[in-house]
């Protein structure tokens, strides 16, 4: 009877350690092998190698863009969520919503703004990120697949902010909208049908506010998260982030250990398999000696990315208010109306032809970034930023890229009424 | 002699079937996946749209006096007439979708500054095509009536 008791009052005691315990499997690491541990037996970290390569952790070889564009796409997928319950998809009341945020919900301006500039900034940087990718030859094999689902999610995610911008129905949404599936329009045979697939009629309406909600709402983010797992996943599984063969970087200096440390290190760096993974990165037996464990250094500094797209996020919609225009009117467009601006360059080029500008130009462009990795096919500039043997490579993706953002600058401050060429001086 | 070939035959038929199911179910699977796909189009594309109608009725001939050129903006069509002839133009802007109005020489689309002449034939700025003419037909209680989805060649005018 009293041992009864006393093994009771001793589980009660023990009962915050027992939850603990039963939630988290490993204590805090102190040792390497708890290290190890820790990354592969919880859940959210287990996304995360055991260790990592120390070249991979420099800010200056990624500067942090794919995570920074996960976080925005989180930050967009919370804020998104909460703005949903205010929001209704009908054109009578969406634009009322829009005034409601402002006047009566709570946060409603904050929510808003941070969703409206992280969806911008989501673009800019989902494209800086594919320029960092290029930049540093890291689509090159065994890379291919994952550049092209990265081709696949920043085509979503553009796809995602334009159907978002026709939710306000304000006038700037309406025509945005109307000049760009207008441009959809100009493809060839299809071009008609899927302007009338989108719109569900034959102008911008109530049936295409309600498609545009669904895909924003729906379609989208589940077509994104699933990418987005297999772009996480096929990092691990292509060994990691792309970096110079072992044979391009200058030898390390070597190193004399004591003898007893040695020994001592040996039997804590012994670790089970996980599974076999191709490509020659990963390599059993012999650990490289530039790599450090994940937790804790790459686990801080991805909340270090975290708490700046979070701080610059906040910071940029506590000063500045997204726009909104006056509701609807169908009766008059603005002069000029303006496609969403990263689209303006497409508007630009079909101001010059339609076919060439709207759909031939950029279904080329698109068609080189796919086939891009399956056409360079050497193994040489990998993983360091303008390697001198990626010269004309580099030259040649600039030159797209500096095109397209002087066409989109051109597009949204030289183009005035009647997209005559205006100087905003 | 002949008991060596019999042996071999039940195996040499047995791959082959294995093969042929396995062919008829990847068709089938295939097929099913491109069979959903395509219905979910099918479903996709409304056959009744909840906007306005395309074919709409505008007034009786008698409200558009010769040399009239009246731009009805809700309905997106300008109705010209000239003596006894009568048309119904787009004004939908062929380049992006705006609504062009009418001007002292044809039409100007406010968005990008396309012109057009009163025919709607493209005579400057970034339009590709000319405004389409639509299928003007008299009703039998008098009416005119406008029918967006049938396009005609310019220039065919209603006699009333």
């Amino acid at each position: 009877m009293s041992t009864e008791k006393k093994s009771l009052w001793k589980d009660l005691m023990d009962l915050p350690k027992n939850i603990y315990r039963s939630i988290f499997r490993n204590p805090l690491p102190a040792s390497d092998r708890g290290r190890a541990a820790t990354s592969f037996t919880n859940f959210f970290l287990h996304i995360q190698p055991v260790r990592v390569n120390k070249r991979t952790l420099r800010p200056s070889y990624t500067m942090g863009l794919g995570l920074i564009s996960f976080f925005l796409f989180v930050i967009l997928a919370v804020t998104g969520v909460l703005l949903m319950f205010y929001y209704v998809p009908s054109t009578t009341q969406a634009y009322d919503r829009m005034l409601d945020l402002r006047s009566s919900v709570a946060f409603g301006v904050i929510l808003r703004n941070m969703h409206r500039w992280a969806a911008h900034a989501m673009v800019a940087v989902v494209f800086l990120h594919m320029c960092r990718v290029f930049l540093t030859g890291s689509y090159k094999a065994p890379r291919e697949f994952n550049w092209n689902i990265g081709v696949g999610l920043f085509l979503l995610t553009l796809f995602s902010s334009f159907t978002g911008y026709l939710l306000p129905w304000d006038q700037l949404a309406f025509w945005a909208i109307t000049v760009g599936t207008s441009i959809a329009g100009y493809a060839p045979l299809i071009g008609h049908q899927l302007q009338f697939l989108l719109l569900g009629d034959a102008t911008v309406g109530q049936e295409a506010l309600l498609r545009f909600y669904v895909l924003h709402v729906v379609v989208l983010p589940i077509a994104l998260v699933l990418l987005v797992a297999v772009h996480f996943w096929r990092i691990r599984k292509d060994g990691g982030l792309a970096r110079p063969e072992p044979s391009e970087l200058p030898a390390p200096a070597a190193v004399v250990a004591p003898a007893g440390e040695v020994v001592a290190a040996l039997p804590a760096r012994r670790f089970a398999i996980q599974g076999l993974v191709k490509g020659p990165l990963v390599k059993v037996g012999t650990l490289d000696d530039d790599t450090v464990f994940s937790w804790p250094n790459l686990l801080i500094a991805e909340l270090f990315v975290l708490l700046l797209t979070v701080a610059g996020l906040m910071a940029v919609s506590l000063f500045f208010n997204a726009p909104l225009e006056h509701p609807v009117n169908v009766m008059h467009p603005p002069n000029p109306a303006k496609a969403p601006w990263y689209f303006l360059g497409l508007q630009e080029q079909v101001s010059y032809s339609a076919f060439w500008g709207g759909v031939g130009v950029p279904a080329i462009e698109l068609l080189l970034l796919v086939l891009v990795p399956y056409i360079d096919r050497s193994k040489e500039g990998v993983g360091r930023w303008f390697a001198r043997q990626r010269v004309w490579a580099n030259t040649l993706f600039l030159t797209f890229v500096l095109v397209n953002i002087v066409l989109i600058v051109i597009g949204t401050f030289f183009r005035g009424a009647n997209w005559q060429f205006v100087s905003p001086f | 002699m002949g008991a060596a070939p019999k042996a071999i035959e039940p195996a040499e038929t047995q791959v082959p079937r294995r093969q042929f199911l396995m062919w008829l179910s990847s068709v089938g699977v295939v097929g099913s996946a491109l069979a959903a796909i395509f219905s979910t189009f099918v479903f996709m594309k409304p056959r009744a749209t909840y906007g306005q109608p395309n074919r709409f009725r505008i007034g009786r001939p008698e409200e558009f006096p010769t040399g009239a050129r009246i731009a009805i903006d809700t309905k997106r069509v300008c109705i010209v007439r000239d003596g006894d002839k009568l048309a119904a133009i787009s004004t939908t802007c062929t380049h992006l979708g705006c609504i062009v109005a009418p001007s002292a020489t044809g039409f100007h689309c406010p968005c990008h500054g396309s012109q057009f002449d009163v025919d709607g034939n493209v005579t400057g700025g970034p339009a590709p095509k000319a405004l389409p003419w639509y299928l003007v037909t008299i009703t039998p209680s008098g009416e005119l009536e406008v029918d967006k989805d049938t396009e005609i060649q310019m220039g065919t005018y209603l006699s009333v």
